[in-house]
């Protein structure tokens, strides 16, 4: 498990215990804290703990069972073995280890009371770290290398044609250093579909008159927009005549015509545009 | 006091709960089970409330739970609803949203939702976080009975209200956070013993085993039952949908169909035998579950009178079948998608490839819906369902120092753009014949036979006009309408519940 990985689990498990329990743990970067599930208990333990023990189990235990407990050279998968998810505070993990299983193959494996509880500080951290992916997306430090498999070339050429980026950007201009601006997996995603583009609106109501501002919500009853001044001010929709400026609008468009090729050889080209 | 007594008797007599006739018959004066009867229409006859006056509809009483968000719909029977939360059972008074009783239990286990409990005779059935089935005194919420069905330290919970059916429960089981086989248990109604069991997942030799490439990856599962089916007591068959396969992003370590994953199956209650089943997204890798709430509608088809069974499932695709045979009759995308190739001469839809998630990304469109219980009115013969639309970025994740993959997700997805809608499908074919976008989100619907569609739109609950989707009711809550309207008469009296995140509402006509 590569520090990368764990980025992203971290800032998941974050967001899980921000609204399961209303707190923050981001002030101690050196907590790690899987929470499995809606209201099952999160299991916390210290990034060196988890560390520890993983190196111990690696050295101790990961030939039979696998680097990660997840299987390996005839040993079964420790994330789902009932011994482990049944486990009260470490005794029976400690028996096993203690005393083997010979009925199974498994023999004693001489280990201290510190290194048996650092193995089961991370058999148990990583329960719950697998059980806790749901929603899992790429953190922001994702590899370039990985998502770097198109042509930038063609990218251009499509960025140019039929893609019509051209009509709106430019690599000289708007763009220029985009890929300095993000992180390669928000580029891919930006460039498909930006988020956190302002829309503006023209609002005239009854009696003529005009309001300008950011749309903050249009839908079939009310219009709101926030005014030069900060305000926001809303009407119903059926009162008003709305007009606005969907910057947007291309990018939908193109959403239905993608080719993966097309997302990969874009994306290729805009990584050149440092 | 002998004559007090008589009273007595006759009262309780005459107040006998849930009985099986009651289960067969449309509800009016009460909603006996999750979808008001069993055909899983979620349709009310009644008409008291209409679109000629809906517009005046108000509020009639409101109870605050106290709690997370209420992804129930609620049962009355003889004038009291019952209605539930993770861990949390409440009695209310129908009329005037008094409590009667309320039971709680503090439980382990997965808490995201409990979507209803079920009655039969005097008693209340409901499952927990903790994956146990228990059953309560309707007059007290006192418990009667508790039993486990499955291990919540692997990732087992129950939150689909149970299915009373003859003399049994059919109880669904929830678990998407574990590589674990889901499975429907028949359970005895008078003390919760086991009677059968369905695995969703075959073991290896088994029909459907050849759909996998092996024993272990097989042993990871999937196919959860986690939203209520229906039955068909003429036939003696049950119809449920089974969860998404596991590791839900990672196609490449399971090729084949995986069987019985993202399936509908007809299933013989008296066995559980399986009967017939179809598949609506095979070797699915985008979370495009079963899990919706299957309609069996008695109409024509191709002018002859025919035993249907009407499906928008969450693969985007709309399936009509006939429901005694399983014979694949209309399957049609009900919206955008670029998954598919088309459809297999069962009538499922054949999977593309260059979808699967990559390390590198898949861009993929689909249309989709999920739990959000459908309806399907037979005056306005439309079949009504809450969708989404939308496009997203799907990456497979290998574990990166092993370089397999080792969690039930396998990868993950960004989504760029999505909207969401309620489509009104003709249910011969499947075609929109209306649809409104910024409706729905997360909540079931309720038609009735004022002509109407209960749901919610951009914050707003809203009544429509079931023959055009126009709307003619709405109001500002304070919330979501998180699980599905209902209705029922008391005393003369029109009402229909929706729950709206931890409070119930209950609307009427001004008296």
């Amino acid at each position: 498990m590569s520090r990368r990985l764990f980025c992203a689990t971290i800032v998941l498990a974050a967001g899980v215990a921000l609204s399961l329990r209303a707190q923050q743990d981001s002030a101690n970067p050196n907590l790690l804290r899987f929470c499995p599930g809606l209201g099952i208990p999160c299991v916390e333990i210290t990034r060196q703990a988890y560390d520890r023990g993983h190196e111990q189990f690696r050295q101790s235990c990961g030939f039979c069972h696998g680097p990660t407990a997840a299987g390996g050279n005839g040993g079964p998968n420790l994330i789902f073995s009932a011994v482990i998810r049944r486990d009260n505070q470490g005794a029976d993990i400690t028996k096993v280890i203690q005393e083997g299983r010979p009925d199974k193959g498994m023999p004693v494996i001489p280990l201290t009371p510190t290194q048996i509880a650092d193995i089961v500080g991370y058999l148990k951290a990583r329960v719950a770290e697998v059980d806790k992916t749901s929603g899992l997306r790429p953190s922001r430090d994702y590899d370039l290398k990985k998502l770097l498999t198109g042509n930038a070339e063609l990218g251009k050429a499509y960025f140019n044609g039929p893609g019509q980026c051209a009509t709106c950007h430019s690599p000289t201009g708007d763009l220029k250093g985009i890929a300095t601006r993000y992180p390669p997996i928000e580029l891919q995603a930006r460039l498909m579909y930006p988020t956190g583009v302002r829309q503006d609106a023209t609002v005239t109501d009854a009696a003529g008159k005009q309001f300008t501002g950011e749309l903050v919500q249009q839908d079939a009853f009310d219009v709101t927009i926030r005014t030069a001044d900060g305000m926001q001010r809303s009407w119903p929709s059926r009162t008003v005549k709305v007009e606005t400026t969907d910057r947007l609008a291309k990018h939908r468009e193109l959403l239905s015509k993608y080719t993966n090729a097309d997302v990969h050889n874009l994306f290729a080209y805009l990584v050149t545009l440092q | 006091m002998k004559l007090l007594l008589g009273l007595a008797m006759t009262a309780s007599l005459l107040q006998q709960g849930v009985d099986t006739g009651m289960l067969l018959q449309r509800p009016t004066t009460n909603w006996p089970t999750f979808n008001g009867d069993y055909t899983g229409q979620h349709f009310s006859p009644l008409k008291q409330i209409n679109t000629t006056n809906v517009a005046t509809l108000k509020l009639a009483w409101s109870f605050q739970t106290h709690q997370a968000a209420m992804k129930a719909t609620p049962l009355v029977v003889d004038g009291v609803a019952y209605f539930s939360v993770p861990d949390h059972v409440w009695a209310a008074d129908a009329r005037t949203g008094r409590q009667i009783w309320h039971f709680s239990r503090t439980s382990s286990g997965d808490h995201l939702a409990s979507r209803g409990v079920a009655m039969f005779k005097d008693r209340i059935y409901f499952g927990t976080p903790d994956a146990h089935l228990i059953a309560l005194d309707a007059r007290n919420g006192k418990k009667v009975w508790e039993v486990e069905v499955a291990d919540w330290k692997f990732g087992y919970y129950i939150s689909a209200a149970p299915l009373v059916v003859k003399d049994k429960l059919l109880v669904g089981m929830s678990g998407d956070q574990l590589n674990m086989p889901g499975f429907l248990e028949a359970r005895d109604l008078n003390d919760g013993k086991p009677v059968w069991r369905w695995d969703a997942i075959p073991k290896p030799g088994e029909p459907g085993s050849e759909t996998w490439p092996n024993a272990e990856i097989m042993a990871r599962g999937g196919g959860m039952t986690w939203v209520q089916g229906v039955y068909d007591p003429a036939l003696n068959l049950t119809y449920w949908g089974t969860g998404n396969p596991h590791p839900v992003y990672a196609g490449n370590v399971r090729r084949g169909a995986n069987l019985f994953t993202c399936s509908l199956v007809a299933l013989d209650v008296d066995t559980g035998k399986m009967k017939w089943y179809i598949q609506t997204s095979p070797h699915d890798t985008h979370d495009r579950d079963a899990n919706q709430t299957p309609i069996l509608i008695d109409g024509d088809y191709q002018g002859r009178p025919r035993k249907l069974l009407a499906m928008a499932s969450r693969s985007g695709y709309y399936f009509l079948l006939d429901r005694a045979t399983g014979e694949s009759l209309v399957t049609v995308p009900y919206g955008g998608q670029n998954w598919s190739a088309g459809v297999d001469e069962r009538g499922q839809p054949i999977p593309k490839p260059d979808v699967e998630p990559t390390v590198d990304g898949a861009f993929f469109e689909g249309t989709t819906t999920n739990w959000w219980t459908p309806s399907f009115s037979p005056d306005t013969s439309l079949f009504y369902v809450n969708a989404s639309h939308g496009f997203s970025i799907a990456y497979l994740m290998p574990n990166e120092e092993t370089g397999k993959v080792e969690d039930h997700q396998g990868g993950g997805a960004t989504s760029l753009w999505s909207e969401s809608m309620l489509l009104a499908l003709d249910y011969r074919t499947g075609k929109v014949r209306w649809s409104r976008t910024g409706t729905g989100g997360g909540n079931g619907l309720l038609s009735t036979a004022g002509g109407l569609v209960f749901t919610n739109e951009s914050g707003h609950l809203v009544a429509l006009d079931a023959a055009s989707g126009k709307v003619l009711w709405h109001v500002n809550p304070g919330g979501s309408l998180t699980g599905s309207p209902m209705s029922y008469e008391l005393g003369g009296r029109q009402f229909v519940l929706t729950p709206i995140d931890g409070v119930l509402y209950a609307w009427a006509l001004p008296e």
